[in-house]
């Protein structure tokens, strides 16, 4: 905690996006000139439809404090419905998530169109403040350090010498 | 607590259970019938496959007889569908794996020919084979059946089982684990996941696991580490969950299977539960075309989403 004025916490967001609404929406936003916290990294996909559950746990395990899934609003999926059944892949995934304990103020979702470059500045500021607030995702970063060191960070000493890295 | 379970009609079921199996083996209508045998140890059993009618009379129905053999439909004996119609033994919880089987397409209804169990439980994987069936020796899943007496078979000893009133260890435990912080689920579900010594039993015995290649093996990508270590392992546990979130028939198998004890099956009722509350689907009960997770219906609740 006393290393913060050393290493203020600059969150890491993934915005998984589908190409043709909120891609296109956050290019809109650039092109714009509008401003938008730089913490957020774009992966563009097809479609919401092609986000596998499985990227956004990859995302976690990679050092993501939070992440973003945003595409097409209902009934505006080049593919018809592509976000109709991420609606549903993504209900379900985030009561896993939330059983085993990840909380879910980390993870977003959000329908975001072409035209709506200000709404996507408002959903990355939004979620990279939250995020800001609820400090780094330890949890799968924990987990690596174990496979790494067969033991958590569970002393002082070596808190205080990782902190200082 | 020794309350006893009534499994004096399981002598009746075995027999009746060989003299459809030898009826329907000599008039042909089956290539084949899977179902249980005694094994070595005194009192226990294992799935055995017959093909010639004399061999019938080593069919046993008892508590131990706890395999779901839907798996011997799917992947575990590839070449056993593609003789013919088959015969197999059913408790109604393995039925439920047979109807979810045959809405995905993996199974034709008319290709099988089911011989339903009246069951009032087996025995749970702590327990000994030869020990007697009691409220402490019950699997878990029996805590909590709701099928006790398969439906729409081909083929049902005339039989009533005793259902025992017990209270249920999943639906408590699921209860349990909701009331934690996320912290402490998280810290639960950590201990937990790494036991995990990644030998995949629970993939091997589940009749849903049938992918040629599952995404857990690949490496080109790699989507989820292989190594029996914890991140691997917690990825292993959610990818596992949500694939059979939907589809998951509740037959506990993985967790029976389990060498370290982790309690898989909680995950997937957990996700039944979900699914039953946004959806009001349940697996296993009626044959369904498309599981919840692979339909939707426009007006899909979205208050998660901005
Ligand atoms: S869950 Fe029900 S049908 Fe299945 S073994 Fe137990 S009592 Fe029998
Ligand atoms: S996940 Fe477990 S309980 Fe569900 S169908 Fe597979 S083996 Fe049975
Ligand atoms: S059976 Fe148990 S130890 Fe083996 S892979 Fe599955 S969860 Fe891990």
């Amino acid at each position: 905690m006393h290393h913060k004025e050393k290493h203020a916490f600059e969150p890491k967001i993934i915005a998984f996006v589908c190409t043709w609404c909120t891609y296109a929406g956050a290019d809109l936003a650039g092109t714009s000139r509008l401003q938008y916290p730089a913490n957020v990294r774009v992966l563009k996909f097809p479609c919401t439809g092609r986000i596998d559950p499985v990227f956004i746990l990859k995302a976690f395990q990679q050092g993501a404090d939070g992440v973003l899934v945003s595409g097409c609003h209902p009934g505006d999926c080049h593919y018809i419905a592509g976000n109709f059944h991420a609606r549903r892949r993504f209900a379900a995934f985030r009561k896993l998530l939330e059983f085993v304990g990840v909380d879910l103020g980390r993870l977003q979702f959000s329908w975001v169109s072409a035209a709506e470059g200000g709404k996507w500045v408002e959903m990355v500021t939004d979620l990279t403040e939250r995020v800001r607030g609820m400090g780094p995702m330890q949890e799968f970063k924990e987990l690596a350090l174990e496979e790494q060191w067969s033991g958590a960070i569970d002393t002082p000493e070596l808190q205080e010498a990782y902190d200082s890295i | 607590m020794t309350n006893t379970i009534d499994t004096s009609i399981y002598a009746a079921i075995t027999e009746a259970i060989q003299g459809e199996a030898r009826r329907i083996l000599s008039e042909g209508h089956v290539s084949a019938v899977v179902g249980y045998a005694a094994a070595r140890r005194k009192g226990s059993a294992q799935p055995v496959v017959i093909t010639d009618a004399v061999r019938a009379e080593e069919l046993i129905f008892s508590a131990a007889c706890v395999n779901n053999l839907a798996v011997y439909l799917t992947k575990a004996k590839k070449e056993i569908p593609k003789t013919g119609k088959i015969g197999i033994v059913v408790k109604g919880c393995d039925l439920k794996a047979l109807v979810g089987l045959m809405g995905e397409s993996q199974l034709k209804r008319e290709e099988l020919y089911l011989i339903g169990v009246p069951c009032a439980g087996v025995l749970a994987s702590t327990a000994q084979p030869a020990q007697e069936l009691t409220g402490d020796t019950i699997a878990p899943k029996c805590r909590e059946c709701d099928a006790h007496l398969p439906q729409e078979c081909d083929f049902v000893p005339d039989r009533q089982p005793a259902t025992p009133e017990l209270a249920g260890k999943y639906r408590a435990e699921i209860a349990r684990l909701e009331a934690m912080t996320p912290a402490e689920r998280w810290a639960y579900w950590k201990e937990q996941f790494k036991k995990c010594i990644k030998c995949y039993a629970c993939r091997q015995v589940c009749p849903f696991c049938f992918c040629e290649q599952c995404l857990c093996d690949r490496n080109k990508p790699q989507m989820v580490e292989t190594t029996p270590r914890p991140a691997g392992n917690t990825a292993w546990h959610i990818v596992r969950a949500m694939h059979l979130a939907g589809r998951c028939a509740g037959c506990a198998e993985c967790e029976r299977v389990c060498p370290m004890d982790i309690p898989l099956n909680l995950l997937n009722r957990k996700m039944a539960k979900e699914l039953k509350e946004l959806y009001d689907y349940e697996a296993g009960f009626q044959v369904r075309e498309k599981g919840p997770l692979a339909m939707y219906d426009e007006k899909d609740d979205q208050s998660f989403i901005k």
